[in-house]
């Protein structure tokens, strides 16, 4: 794939315009609440748009689409199974607490409601995922661009990072949010016309069904037995592990998606906020996995279409790439490739923008500097934005020389995230539930994950002290694990609890449900308020789920 | 405040005036597996979605 001098302007454009938005935005950064939280201004248009688009990530992209060549229409249950649910959750019964608690960051809201234990815990850990998890991103794109354009690998990750860090830096987390919505037009618009013209070359749905085994294209007939469908997945193992424990544990309790939320500027739009990105969420995959499906008919067509191999078998993580290069003539190629830096952009700055609140506010103000003037933090926060962005690129290129230290961290992760869910769901709405409940908990969830993948196997996978089960895919091992570790985080805060003092009912107003006061809305017009709202995005989701079934 | 719907609505008309411009002059680039001229139709879509967001701004002000 060669880009042309146009190419080249349409990327340059791009950079311009992302720096100018943070350029513009500088002036309004004068207090850390400013830089690190945007002191809850924004409106809820644009947090919709960034709640949906700092988790449209290159390597969400690529990744979908891939899932789509292997799986078929089943990928969309990880948006209308594994996120839409929990939008919905979060928004109608979750922020009333994070937004009326006024707590600054999800780790702070478990300082609040618990103690600074689990607060430490839950901010330490997330503050490393982020920082590996845009390394691994920026190792993944620098990979890509080295492959596809023959980039330096060196020169995409640095330019890359250096464009995120400057925007944010100067603008903070309102930059960061405002350049998402641009990014988020520019995947629409860069990856909307591939998806067309693939499905309509294909023979549109119908062709596609044509050439395809059935059950590519259904998302739930061949779900009783997981035998029978290729992710090795039964229908309770997908819709707890994956639409309840994961999802509900990503959508409702990652900082790095509730900090759009939180930043929106009323309790109503923080409210409104994934409900509004519903919509959209709810139509990527006919943008991310139709593409992928279009490309395995394409490849039965005989019309000098193939799926790129790798080591004797499908490259599937190649295949958006090489459906830009067949679809897209020189000039939109510029627009898909910048399509695809925007996305790894936004995914980029959603991490460091929650790393450097994280820092700031939970680990160095709760534990390094307490009693500082404000000024102080706001330095703190820009100078954690640099070191968040230096940090990353280093995990980069550690991932470039140590690959299975990055498989072992994003699995260690994994365990420390699965029981999260529970936590925030006693937290907020069972009063009796204490701090060392709640941290011996979490404990007790990550040890249960750890010891569910050491005595399974799946794919050669785990089984590192014995094997008990045997899993038919590595997602059917990972939906289990989230699964065990989830029950033993309930059950375990439970007992712990009702064994330990409560705290008294004066000191959770505001954190618990029955000593909050929920906001009435009863004089506002129906789509602007939560509830009937979130009962349109049900419906939709419903359908969606029925006409693909 | 200024409103995002401003250069958002600036960059994606010059985005779609550069691509339609290579739709127009350049109209014999096609890829491999369409005969559509893609950088023309998008450019202009992208023009249209500009001339949204651009007239929602002032109509706001």
């Amino acid at each position: 794939m060669t880009l042309t001098i146009a190419d080249y302007v349409i990327i340059a454009l791009y950079f311009a315009f992302v720096i100018g938005i943070g350029w513009l935005l500088r002036k309004r950064v004068t207090t850390s609440a400013d830089f690190l939280t945007s002191a809850q201004s924004v409106p809820l248009w644009i947090t919709s748009l960034a709640f949906v688009s700092t988790n449209l990530g290159a390597q969400e992209l690529i990744g979908m689409c891939a899932s789509g060549a292997k799986y078929g229409i089943m990928t969309s249950h990880f948006y209308w199974v594994g996120a839409i649910p929990a939008m919905i959750f979060v928004g109608v019964f979750m922020m009333p607490f994070y937004y009326g608690s006024r707590a600054r960051s999800v780790p702070e809201y478990l300082k609040l409601r618990f103690d600074e234990k689990t607060r430490g815990f839950n901010a330490i850990t997330f503050a490393l995922m982020t920082l590996f998890s845009s390394g691994i991103s920026m190792y993944a794109l620098g990979l890509l661009f080295q492959l596809l354009l023959g980039w330096s690998f060196t020169a995409s990750v640095l330019l890359s990072a250096v464009i995120v860090l400057i925007y944010t830096f100067l603008g903070g987390l309102t930059s960061a949010i405002y350049n998402e919505v641009l990014q988020f037009f520019l995947i629409v618009l860069g990856f909307a016309p591939l998806a067309i013209l693939a499905v309509v070359k294909a023979g549109g749905w119908e062709g596609m069904a044509a050439r395809l085994p059935e059950v590519m294209t259904s998302s739930w007939r061949h779900m009783g037995n997981p035998a029978d469908n290729p992710m090795g997945v039964e229908v309770f193992g997908m819709v707890a592990g994956l639409g309840f424990v994961l999802s509900f544990g990503y959508w409702c309790t990652n900082y790095l998606v509730v900090q759009r939320a939180m930043a929106a500027d009323s309790m109503s739009s923080a409210r409104l906020t994934p409900l509004v990105g519903a919509f959209p969420k709810m139509f990527i995959p006919f943008i991310v996995i139709l593409p992928g499906i279009a490309a395995m008919a394409l490849a039965k067509m005989a019309i000098g279409f193939e799926i790129p191999q790798k080591n004797g078998g499908y490259n599937y993580d190649m295949v958006l790439t090489v459906l830009m290069s067949k679809f897209y003539p020189s000039g939109m190629l510029g627009v898909g490739i910048t399509a695809l830096m925007a996305s790894f952009m936004s995914g980029m700055a959603g991490n460091v923008t929650a790393f450097n609140t994280v820092w700031t506010y939970d680990i160095y103000q709760g534990h390094i500097r307490r009693h500082a003037p404000d000024s102080h933090y706001l330095w703190v926060g820009r100078m954690s934005t640099i070191f968040g962005v230096a940090l990353s690129i280093g995990a980069a290129y550690l991932a470039t020389l140590y690959n299975n230290l990055m498989d072992l961290l994003q699995l260690v992760f994994g365990f420390v995230n699965a029981p999260l869910f529970a936590t925030f769901l006693l937290g907020m709405f069972w009063k009796r539930a204490t701090g060392h409940g709640a941290f011996s908990g979490l404990l007790a969830g990550t040890a249960a994950a750890s010891l569910t993948h050491g005595l399974t196997v799946a794919e050669g996978k785990g089984g590192w002290l014995g094997s008990v089960h045997v899993f038919p895919s590595t997602m059917a091992q990972n939906f289990w694990i989230a699964i065990f570790a989830w029950t033993a985080c309930f059950v375990v805060t439970i007992f712990i609890s009702m064994a330990t003092r409560p705290r008294p009912e004066g000191e959770l107003k505001g954190l618990v449900y029955g000593l909050t006061e929920l906001p009435r809305e009863e004089s506002v017009r129906w789509y602007r308020r939560p509830g009937p709202l979130a009962w349109v995005v049900g419906v939709v989701c419903v359908v969606l789920n029925l006409i693909f079934w | 405040m200024w409103d995002l719907r401003t250069p958002s609505g600036i960059f994606f008309v010059l985005l779609g005036l550069i691509l339609g411009s290579q739709g127009v002059f350049a109209s014999g680039a096609r890829a491999a597996l369409t005969t559509v001229n893609v950088n023309l139709y998008v450019g202009i879509t992208m023009i249209v979605f500009g001339g949204i967001l651009l007239w929602l701004a002032k109509r706001a002000s």
